[in-house]
């Protein structure tokens, strides 16, 4: 709501009173605002209130050619936009009947586990800082730096890469980026202690985050909760390995699960997370040399495209939870309509509004930061 | 039950329902055709008895010509690892007036949020949800903007004067053969 809009509202006496969280504060990546109305120090209740980062995406894309809309996918979540990418390229691909040759598929695997290590560094980073911490968000974002100038050797591009098309990706790796990237594993690796040691296991951040924001397995059913914070509540549900996309089934990695449900099973979820992601990465360096071939099988002059009429309903594992397009074609040059699920729409409005009841007004940042929302995703 | 019994029960379980027509498109994709007055039915057998209790999304697209609305209801079963995506057709309104349906949130709580962004951005109005209400377009006063019919360079043309930009320093970057140069014929939204 614009502020000239707003107008104050007198209630009768009492000891209630209601205050805007948002829409610019720590606890959220993007700009959202958190209606809470308050008794003392204790919530009643929250409102979620969306609309400030609406610029029309879905709408935008149908008035678009297939293949410009992929400068626009990546900017729906910015913290991790390659999942968004490859989501898209994955739908139309499968309108299509395209097939992506193999070594594409191990690059974009390569990009999407990078880009789940930059998010979820991004993530402790925040958190860390909902709670007063501050030396972890400059270590998480100095850290998650390093795999940008990897993306940028990469695709030209720090955040927003557009390195995906339909068909596989722009073009191969450079020479030498698999030691760079195995000596930025190193790195991550060694660091791990140090993380540990400032926040993972450090009982000033154990005892803040415990027992906050708890969700138990039922709930998480209910709700819709997906992801990284499905998997704190002990359900061990995850894309990449239940609805297995490009060369997934191929990989060996473990998905962590922790059974508690709050703030402190979520980022620890994540940490584990990170360092599956680093295993995989580990593989893909092996196998990746020996993966000859094209990175992307040729598709029809891209500005006269026009991808055969039909439906798709692809799904990626983000480092948010599950995103999923529904993407219609009805034959022409552009698409017909595109849906985009991101797993924020549930996460940051009703988990996030049943959560807020009940708790502590300095623990609401670290339940939005905990359950890693990214409002673009509700917006869109 | 493990997944085999569940595939089997389902299949039994869609026979029974009537002006339905099922497709398994692969492994894990089933797409379901049903009537509109099935549509809540089918979606309580499918979270009561066949496992599919996660409601991934729910989809709207505009057919105007057919005078149509159609609305996806895509639910995962997390035990036979399958997705099924069951579409309806429900007729479709004018702008002035909405287009009716009914709310599935008694059965799937995480459709209030689908549902309350298609009322927003289609004008569909879900009887019985209770999210009826403006959450991302509070202060947007024209129609449903993802219809179809509503055409955003008109409106922008209609609502927004377009301002001349030329500052001087483009100009100089334009005289020494730089910058940006926008033909009549390529001004578009």
């Amino acid at each position: 709501m614009r502020p000239e809009n707003y107008q104050a509202v007198s209630l009768p006496s009492s000891n209630e009173y209601e205050i805007f969280i948002g829409p610019n504060h720590p606890g959220i990546e993007g700009n959202y605002a958190f209606k809470l109305r308050l008794d003392g120090d204790v919530v009643i209740s929250g409102k979620a209130d969306a609309g400030y980062l609406h610029r029309g995406f879905e709408k935008l894309m149908e008035g678009r050619l297939w293949i410009q809309n992929l400068a626009i996918v990546p900017r729906i979540c910015v913290p991790d936009p390659v999942p968004m990418e490859v989501v898209y390229s994955l739908s139309v691909e499968a309108i299509s009947d395209m097939e992506v040759p193999e070594r594409g598929q191990w690059i974009r695997v390569m990009q999407l586990e990078l880009s789940r290590v930059a998010a979820h560094l991004f993530t402790f980073g925040g958190h860390a800082a909902t709670t007063g911490m501050y030396t972890p968000m400059f270590w998480g974002v100095a850290d998650r730096d390093l795999a940008l100038d990897l993306f940028e050797e990469l695709t030209g591009g720090r955040v927003y890469h557009i390195y995906n098309i339909p068909g596989g990706v722009r073009r191969d790796i450079p020479a030498g980026f698999l030691d760079r990237l195995e000596n930025y594993l190193d790195y991550l690796e060694s660091r791990q202690n140090d993380y540990d040691n400032l926040l993972f296991t450090n009982q000033i951040f154990v005892k803040r985050a415990r027992g906050i924001g708890v969700i138990n397995k039922e709930q998480a059913l209910e709700w819709g909760v997906t992801g990284p914070n499905l998997r704190a509540c002990g359900l061990a549900f995850d894309v990449r390995r239940d609805d297995p996309y490009l060369i997934y089934d191929k990989l060996d990695f473990d998905i962590p699960i922790i059974d508690e449900g709050d703030a402190l099973a979520r980022i620890l979820v994540r940490r584990d997370e990170l360092f599956q992601s680093v295993r995989i990465l580990r593989q893909i360096i092996k196998h990746l040399p020996s993966v000859k071939g094209p990175v992307r099988s040729p598709i029809p002059n891209p500005l006269a495209w026009n991808v055969p009429a039909g439906e798709s309903y692809s799904r990626v594992e983000s480092s948010k939870g599950e995103l999923a397009y529904y993407t219609v074609s009805d034959g022409g040059p552009k698409p017909y309509r595109v849906h985009v699920r991101g797993p924020s729409s549930m996460h940051a409005v009703q988990v996030l509004e049943n959560l807020a009841v009940g708790a502590r007004i300095e623990d609401v940042a670290q339940i939005m930061f905990s359950l890693d929302a990214c409002p673009p995703e509700v917006d869109r | 039950m493990n997944c085999d019994e569940i595939n089997i029960w389902l299949d039994t379980l869609l026979e029974e329902i009537n002006e339905i027509k099922v497709t398994r498109k692969s492994e894990r994709r089933v797409r379901v055709d049903v009537d509109a007055s099935s549509l809540p039915a089918l979606l309580e057998l499918l979270k009561g008895k066949a496992s599919y209790v996660h409601l991934s999304a729910i989809s709207c697209v505009d057919w105007p010509d057919d005078e149509e609305f159609e609305l996806v209801y895509h639910c995962w079963s997390y035990e036979a690892k399958s997705l099924l995506s069951a579409h309806t057709r429900i007729p479709r309104n004018t702008c002035e007036e909405f287009a009716h349906y009914v709310s599935i949130y008694d059965i799937y709580k995480p459709a209030g949020f689908f549902e309350r962004d298609i009322y927003e951005m289609y004008g569909i109005y879900f009887e019985s949800s209770p999210f009826m209400e403006k959450f991302i377009l509070t202060e947007w006063n024209g129609p449903p903007p993802m219809r179809k019919d509503f055409d955003a360079e008109a409106y922008v043309n209609e609502t927004f004067n377009w301002a001349e930009y030329n500052p001087d320093w483009l100009q100089e970057i334009t005289e020494e053969g730089g910058g940006i140069e926008i033909r009549p014929e390529d001004v578009r939204l």
